[in-house]
């Protein structure tokens, strides 16, 4: 019992609980002022720079304090850093084999965020993901879905899909496509298209809308017709400028078809039988509609 | 009981409201109309869908119509209301494009007077001291974009009327603002105007006599080297309208008097 006191007392006193203690000390004081230098740096920064770069000095700042003071803990208690760091390069290949998925995606985070294709805030699509960037983060990009749901993309991914970002330029255009009949006189269509885009004030009056004739469709002449908006109005333009074509495309007697089939029976076979029926009570509401 | 109109001879002003009491203006395309509750306002508004230029008249009637027969109906909730209303013109919150009729050219050397008409909107607030309520677009102009790409730019309105060479072709309507705008050509090549950009939010807005709105008079001048424009705003009324007085401040401060602008961002 005595030979354990002794030993205890004896370790008290000697310079290894000391340095331990000044290295706990070290890491303490490391992890308070990471955060409040990291914080603090936020603040200042956010003031002048958009959210994406002063979420990226914070971690930045937070980072290299804390290993700056935890290299010094490590010191002090009496690691050879040099040693340490030879043994993490071999630590290194080992783990490098086993996390391949990981470091690929951890470079492909630091590629992400020096070419910064997007920010946060950005309304981005990558592949059938529509979404709002919350956080571009060392492995993922967080995203927030317009139906309101979380969606994790591994920045691997990112780096090798097609990404689109929607909030990139400040103007928008939106393709209308629309078939009028064959009948209808496409001068006058133009004409009328016109019009509503002037009339909508959503609609940009510059850059001018653009018509195109698509070409002769199988039961319409197809037309697009491009207008811009405002990136937010983008939505409300495209509702109302469909449902005010279709207004003025009603009240100018303009036909808007729909496919047509007629069902042809072949030179050689008979043509289909047609007979006629006398309505019955029931029947007649259903034929009143074809009167 | 006062349903008088305190300044008739304008449609903008004080009013004083009793409680329970509503009254209707109809300025232009707009038909708006507040009410005065005990604790409460209302206003509401709706505009005509079709753009009647012609249609310049405006009143002001007490009505016993219910803020619900319009459209953009919004309430505000107030401790106790003292039964005073201030309607103000304002000019557009961003800058306003106007083409002439047809294209012109300003040869160098020369110099040309524009009048430009703008797009004005109102100020409703309450109490004194103000409360602003909100504002209204009298006329809610189209947007448009004004820049050299579709990446770089201006969102601007598009002025419903063209830019004038002659003050008297300009209809004059008691909903909107003229500005007179003169250009000068230092350059040594010519000018083609085909769009202008008037900075609304920069000016202050003038009333004459006669109920007609005005602005500072804008100079613009090309400089030599023809990629630069300065411009130039003056802090009177224009000489048109010299006895008129001033409405309201410009929505926007510039810190100097003269404003070098990328020639782009003048003249297109």
């Amino acid at each position: 019992m005595t030979e354990y006191w002794t030993e205890l007392v004896n370790f008290l006193s000697g310079d290894k609980i000391w340095s331990m203690t000044r290295a706990f000390l070290l890491v303490v004081i490391g992890v308070a002022l990471a955060k409040l230098v990291s914080s603090t740096i936020a603040r200042l920064v956010g003031k002048m720079a958009d959210s994406h770069r002063a979420m990226l000095l914070k971690r930045g700042s937070y980072y290299l304090i804390l290993i700056l003071f935890l290299i010094s803990a490590l010191h002090e208690l009496g690691f050879n850093l040099s040693v340490l760091l030879g043994a993490a390069g071999i630590f290194t290949v080992a783990i490098g084999f086993a996390s391949q998925t990981s470091a690929s995606n951890l470079i492909s985070g630091l590629f992400l965020v020096a070419e910064r294709p997007f920010g946060v805030g950005d309304v981005i699509r990558v592949g059938t993901t529509t979404g709002e960037v919350l956080s571009i983060d060392l492995l993922s990009v967080k995203l927030r879905t317009f139906d309101n749901l979380f969606v994790r993309i591994p920045n691997e991914s990112l780096i090798k899909s097609e990404v689109t970002t929607l909030t990139r330029f400040p103007i928008r255009r939106i393709d209308v496509q629309v078939g009028v009949a064959y009948k209808e006189d496409l001068k006058k269509v133009r004409e009328l298209l016109d019009q509503v885009a002037d009339k909508n004030p959503l609609c940009l009056e510059e850059p001018k809308p653009i018509y195109i004739f698509l070409g002769f469709g199988d039961s319409s002449l197809n037309i697009q017709y491009s207008v811009w908006a405002k990136r937010e109005n983008f939505l409300d333009l495209k509702n109302s400028i469909h449902e005010e074509i279709k207004n003025i495309f009603d009240e100018n007697g303009i036909e808007i078809p729909f496919p047509h089939r007629t069902i042809y029976t072949g030179s050689v076979t008979e043509p289909f039988p047609v007979r006629f029926e006398e309505a019955t009570d029931n029947d007649s509401s259903f034929y009143d509609q074809y009167k | 009981m006062t349903n008088d109109i305190i300044t008739p001879s304008s449609w903008w002003g004080s009013f004083e409201f009793n409680s329970e009491q509503s009254r209707l203006w109809h300025i232009g395309p707009l038909t708006f109309m507040v009410r005065c509750l005990n604790g409460e306002w209302q206003v509401a508004y709706d505009r005509l869908s079709e753009i009647d230029e012609g249609n310049a008249s405006w009143d002001i009637e007490d009505t016993d119509q219910l803020p619900e027969s319009l459209g953009n109906n919004s309430r505000y909730v107030f401790r106790q209301t003292a039964g005073l209303l201030t309607i103000m013109p304002l000019l557009a919150d961003r800058s306003v494009i106007t083409r002439p009729l047809t294209p012109f050219n300003l040869t160098a050397g020369e110099e040309v007077t524009l009048y430009v008409s703008t797009p004005l909107w109102l100020e409703v607030a309450v109490g004194s001291p103000k409360k602003a309520l909100q504002e209204i677009a009298i006329q809610r102009p189209s947007d448009t974009w004004f820049g050299p790409s579709t990446r770089e730019g201006e969102l601007c309105y598009a002025s419903a009327t063209h830019c004038r060479l002659s003050l008297d072709e300009l209809p004059q309507r008691p909903h909107r603002a003229i500005t007179p705008v003169l250009i000068r050509n230092q350059a040594e090549t010519t000018l083609s105007i085909e769009r202008l950009n008037v900075p609304a939010p920069l000016l202050t807005l003038y009333a004459c006599a006669d109920g007609q709105l005005w602005t500072p008079k804008i100079t613009l001048i090309r400089e030599k080297d023809g990629d630069m424009a300065e411009l130039k705003i003056d802090h009177i009324a224009p000489q048109e309208a010299r006895q008129a007085e001033k409405l309201s401040p410009p929505r926007m401060t510039v810190a100097s008097g003269a404003l070098i602008q990328a020639f782009n961002a003048v003249f297109r």
